[in-house]
């Protein structure tokens, strides 16, 4: 468990979710000259990022056998989402603030770049951060600072946006990216391959325990740009990294892609631990606008008693496709999931997991809170594998859902699958409303009836909560209870 | 079906089945039966299955298919609910089967059984306030594909026992089902499997108060695959279904559950329970569920479970503990693992039928 | 404080409560007694102000104020607390959170300033060592998986906590054994204040036997059909509501 680097959480982390819990606020737009790759997508589009990242050959060469491969691919349509066909010729794939050097030191980040993430409560600057957890800022398509990368140098681990990494780290960066989530994939991981800009990189040598949260914040700018981040941690033996992203996008009418790829990388008894807060624009109350959210992330449980847990609060976007998912390939490792997705006004989220289970003893527990409100539509869709020779395989999986008025839906599709006579699955699920007597209740003793409808959901969703760090969960309380505003006449 | 069925509804059909086909697995409903591989090379069979029937109580009405003369009733219900591919393929191929309708409150149960190679069809009409109980037996070493049509009328009750047994056989059947205000349909199905073997139901709860109350066991080995497939939908407020399976899985065989159960919109007060478990106690068994729900309104108590697991260690112990040997521990946790499945058929006749086969099945 | 004239209620178009009239000053406790379904929840609902129980005639004056206008979360910040019959559950809010929720709310509407996480809690715990409500019940979802007797002894903490000018017992009683029911009206009697109200609404009288009001009314029928002083209850007891019923027709 995260019991070391919990008290490490610092006012910093507590004050950028105090500020997510709040009406959507960030859907200003920070006016910025910027640079593009031309619109459209096409294999010159894939050498302009390279280029413009300064890349290596064999980089190169692998995102263009990504555009090869994606341009013969078919878009899914098996989630239960519906938009009108994404034109994927009219958008840019690039876009990054002019005058962002390479390698910068937070003196030469553009002043307005700074003055952005203060207003979305992320100071930069190190010096009136308080220690304790380190951010990476990613705008658009580049990472425009790290912080706090010295300390973690010294302690061994590497945390810079993955732009860098692929220039200063090829070897470690070619022996594992791809290799959770290959190439080939699916549709948006594909996409993703070809055109990915800049993400994080995170390496925790041996033996290592992280001495302090990391943090990614993705912010989408621009207008008709994508944003197509890629993410990859590798945990060495014995070692442990919590990790935690949040992601805001201005208010726009028109929607905006985005597809990243998470991969994660546990080796022997390593232990990882993904916290996200989505809180990308949704759209306004009648379905205008909002970020399209699809995403593929995907953790490896390699070594022997390794660990890798996911946390999302999935609040935002128009359109959230998502599954983050364990291979349990070693022998004892465990895998988790935590969720807590809420679908407001015309809100469609698809989102679950995978717990693929190789190994012998692999252990795996799924917890999934969805919210309905308004006329979303909120579904759970997740498999749980157990191969041949998965001995004594365990999951158990306990999927509630909760609808808020009588326009929305809830679904729950989940695959239990085994092919081991000594493997024990366990599926739960439940589908409530919010009683009329507990919202009375709660009014006779004085809440508000929004009040009141924040803590009942929050009760609902209290075993998620509770995975988050501590002084962040008490923060993504309050917008959980923002998410849900206006879902009560 | 020459006077059954109007030619272009029958074409219609065909049209139906040619232009979706065998069902491969990437049709997601097929994921866990594949149905091309059990065909193999052999087509899809166009003759015409067969079937027979008991002694016909009172109160029962009987129509011939394949006879000429068809009276209102066949004519206004045969084809006219949900179908699929494949039920559209029994429509536009099979040139026989049987329609019965009942009038009044049945006792004696009535039985009817499947057999032989082909397509077949069924009408089941019971009107308003009557009842029957419906035994039914599907067996042979064929390949059939049965397309089953069941109307239950306001205040019907239909209670439905089908006991389905074959070895090297590909047998589909495809129930769709209509009921109408506080009708009860109440059914088991116990199947040991077969080289493919898939039960589809297709409920619509169309009537406030209807209710569908559905158990079933599995038990299997060898090479034996069982297929049950439900779909149930709570189309009117104040409607209910239950579903409780249970799935034995030794050898080298699969169970597969797929159950999905909607909710629509306004659909307020509509409860629903889903359990599917399932015993793997083959090294190579393998057992598939899939437990859906898909809800559209607030006001409605849905639930599902599912397990998949051996025999539970502490039981087994406990048992053993108390001098009962190994073996006969394990047989009794097996049989109770079942029973309370079976305890859901109404009629303590048609239990011990069920429990008969079941236990037949176990010592094999 | 109170002031109900004339009231009619109904519930989906069905009249329940048919022209009551009720007047409570402060410091004193009145008691409701009536047969069942002569209306005595819809009366503690209607003035804790449920939805769906419509006022169709008469009125409901609260220290001046015209009562059912006011949503239920502005009338417990006014001082209406109403102790529910079935306590309801809520999965996941463990009952600290709620009381503190709850109670700064309130202090927010009046505009009173919020009391910290520490300062609730000590308030909290020593009022409910009084109520022998355990340490280990305020952890607890609230109340999910409580007796009935914790349920009760749950709402007399809340009423002691929210100090309300107000407080409105429905069939508090209810569900109770004969120590639990004394500790329920242990706590009871300790609130009983000359700036408080208290109206206790009972089938039985029993629990009259411990907090002993100084008046009472007789429902049936959706209308006050007796009154009288405690003495009303003993004849009550002996005579059953229908002779009381008839006496008074």
């Amino acid at each position: 468990m995260s019991s070391a680097a919990a008290p490490e959480i610092n006012k910093q982390t507590k004050e950028t979710v105090a500020a997510l819990g709040e009406k959507y606020k960030y859907g200003f737009v920070t006016d910025i000259e910027m640079t593009r790759a031309p619109k459209g997508l096409s294999e010159d589009t894939v050498r302009y990022i390279s280029a413009a990242k300064n890349e290596p050959d064999w980089m190169l060469e692998w995102r263009l056998a990504a555009y090869r491969r994606w341009v013969q691919m078919k878009e899914p349509d098996w989630a239960r989402v519906h938009y009108p066909r994404i034109d994927y010729q009219n958008a840019y794939y690039y876009a990054a603030p002019k005058n962002t050097p390479l390698k910068k030191s937070l003196d030469e980040v553009d002043p307005k770049l700074l003055e952005t993430y203060n207003k979305l409560g992320i100071p930069l600057n190190e010096q009136m951060a308080l220690a304790g957890v380190a951010v990476d800022a990613v705008f658009d398509s580049v990472s425009v600072a790290t912080t706090f990368t010295d300390k973690l140098n010294e302690a061994g681990v590497i945390f810079c946006p993955i732009s860098e990494a692929i220039r200063d780290y090829p070897d470690m960066v070619r022996k594992y990216l791809g290799t959770v989530v290959p190439v080939s994939d699916n549709f948006f991981a594909t996409l993703n391959s070809a055109v990915f800009s800049d993400g994080t990189f995170v390496y925790v040598p041996k033996g290592v325990r992280c001495p302090m949260e990391l943090s990614t914040y993705f912010r989408i700018n621009a207008s008709e740009t994508g944003q197509f981040e890629r993410t990859l941690i590798v945990a060495e033996e014995g070692s442990y990294v919590s990790y935690l992203e949040g992601c805001t996008a201005p208010k726009r009418d028109e929607n905006q892609l985005h597809a990243a790829v998470v991969e994660l990388v546990a080796l022997e008894a390593a232990e990882i631990k993904y916290s996200t807060v989505q809180n990308w624009y949704p759209g306004d109350e009648n379905g205008l606008g909002g970020i399209y959210n699809f995403v593929t992330k995907r953790g490896d449980c390699r070594g022997d008693r390794s660990k890798i847990s996911w946390t999302q609060v999935e609040t935002g976007s128009a359109i959230t496709w998502k599954y983050p998912s364990c291979i349990l390939r070693g022998d004892d490792s465990v895998g988790e999931f935590y969720s807590i997705a809420i679908a407001n006004h015309y809100q469609q989220a698809d989102t679950g997991t995978k717990m693929i289970h190789l190994g012998k003893n692999t252990r795996s527990r799924i917890i999934s809170k969805g919210i309905s409100a308004g006329r979303a539509q909120n579904t759970y869709r997740g498999l749980v594998s157990v191969h041949a020779r998965a001995e004594n395989a365990r999951n158990f999986t306990q999927c509630d859902s909760l609808l808020m008025g009588g326009q929305c839906g809830a679904h729950t599709v989940p695959y239990i699958e085994s092919r081991n006579s000594s493997a024990r699955i366990e599926h739960e699920a439940t589908t409530s409303k919010i009683a009329e007597d507990q919202l009375f209740y709660c009014q006779a003793r004085g809440l508000g009836a929004e009040e009141a409808v924040a803590l009942i959901v929050n009760g609902f969703c209290k075993e998620v909560l509770q995975q988050l760090p501590m002084e962040f969960a008490v923060e993504a309380q309050k917008l959980v209870g923002i998410s849900l505003e206006g879902s009560v006449g | 079906m020459k006077t059954a069925l109007a030619p272009a509804r029958r074409e219609q059909a065909a049209s139906h089945f040619r232009a979706i086909g065998i069902p491969t697995r990437r049709v997601e409903e097929w994921k866990y039966s594949d149905l091309a591989k059990a065909l193999g090379d052999t087509a899809f069979s166009q003759d015409t299955a067969r079937w027979k029937l008991g002694k016909l109580p009172a109160g029962v009405e009987m129509f011939d298919l394949a006879e000429a003369n068809a009276p209102d009733w066949v004519r206004t219900h045969l084809g006219s609910l949900k179908e699929t591919a494949l039920s559209a393929a029994s429509l536009a191929y099979a040139d026989g089967g049987v329609a019965l309708r009942v009038t009044g409150a049945v006792e004696t149960p009535l039985e009817i059984e499947f057999s032989g190679k082909g397509n077949l069809r069924a009408l089941v009409v019971l009107e308003k306030n009557s009842a029957l109980t419906l035994v039914e037996k599907a067996n042979g070493d064929d390949q059939r594909n049965v397309g089953v049509e069941i109307l239950l009328g306001a205040n019907a009750r239909l209670h439905h026992v089908r006991i389905a047994r074959a070895n090297a056989a590909v047998h589909i059947e495809e129930v769709a089902m209509t009921l109408a205000r506080d009708a009860i349909y109440n059914a088991h199905y116990a199947s040991f499997g077969a080289t493919l073997s898939r039960l589809e139901l297709d409920i619509a709860l169309e009537g406030q108060g209807a209710q569908a109350h559905l158990s079933g066991v599995s038990v299997l080995s060898g090479e034996a695959h069982a297929d049950i497939t439900t779909r149930i939908s709570h189309a009117v407020g104040n409607t209910q279904s239950t579903q409780l399976f249970k799935k034995v899985a030794g050898g080298k065989s699969r169970a597969v559950y797929q159950g999905k159960v909607t909710v629509a919109q306004g659909a307020d007060g509509s409860d629903s329970r889903q359990t599917a478990k399932a015993l793997l106690l083959g090294d190579r068994a393998e057992a598939d569920l899939k437990p859906e729900l898909e809800i559209f309104a607030d006001d409605v108590k849905c639930a599902h479970g599912a397990a998949v697991g051996d025999l539970d260690a502490d039981s087994l112990f406990y048992l053993r503990a108390r001098g009962i040997p190994e073996s006969d521990a394990r047989d009794l946790l097996i049989h109770a693992f079942l029973e309370d499945a079976m305890a859901g058929i109404v009629r303590s006749d048609l239990r011990d039928q069920v429990r008969a086969a079941v236990n037949e099945a176990l010592a094999s | 404080m109170l002031e109900i004239k004339n009231l009619h209620v109904s519930i989906g178009g069905k009249e329940i409560l048919k022209g009551l009239n009720l007047s409570i000053t402060a410091g004193q406790v009145h008691a409701i007694m009536g047969p069942n379904g002569s209306g005595k929840s819809t009366l503690s609902y209607v003035l804790a102000g449920r939805a769906g129980y419509d006022i169709t005639q008469g009125s409901i004056t609260y220290n001046g104020e015209d009562l059912g206008a006011l949503p239920p979360e502005a009338r417990a910040a006014k001082g209406v607390f109403l102790a529910m019959q079935y306590p309801v559950e809520i999965p996941g809010v463990t009952t600290m959170m709620f009381l503190k929720s709850a109670l700064n709310a309130q202090r927010r509407a009046r505009g009173e300033s919020e009391l910290d996480a520490i300062g609730v809690l000590k308030t909290v715990r020593r009022k409910a060592a009084a109520l022998n409500v355990s340490e280990e019940m305020l952890k607890r979802a609230l109340n999910v998986g409580f007796s009935g007797g914790e349920k009760k002894r749950l709402e007399i903490l809340q009423m002691s906590l929210f100090e309300p000018k107000l407080a409105i017992l429905d069939e508090t009683d209810s569900g109770l054994d004969i120590d639990a029911l004394k500790l329920v009206a242990e706590g009871v009697n300790a609130l009983r204040d000359p700036a408080r109200a208290m109206l206790v609404i009972t089938h039985y009288q029993r629990l009259l036997d411990y907090i002993v009001p100084d008046r009472i009314h007789v429902l049936a029928g959706g209308r006050i059909v007796a009154e009288g002083g405690k003495e009303l209850a003993l004849e009550l007891e002996a005579k059953g509501y229908d002779q009381i019923v008839k006496d008074a027709a």
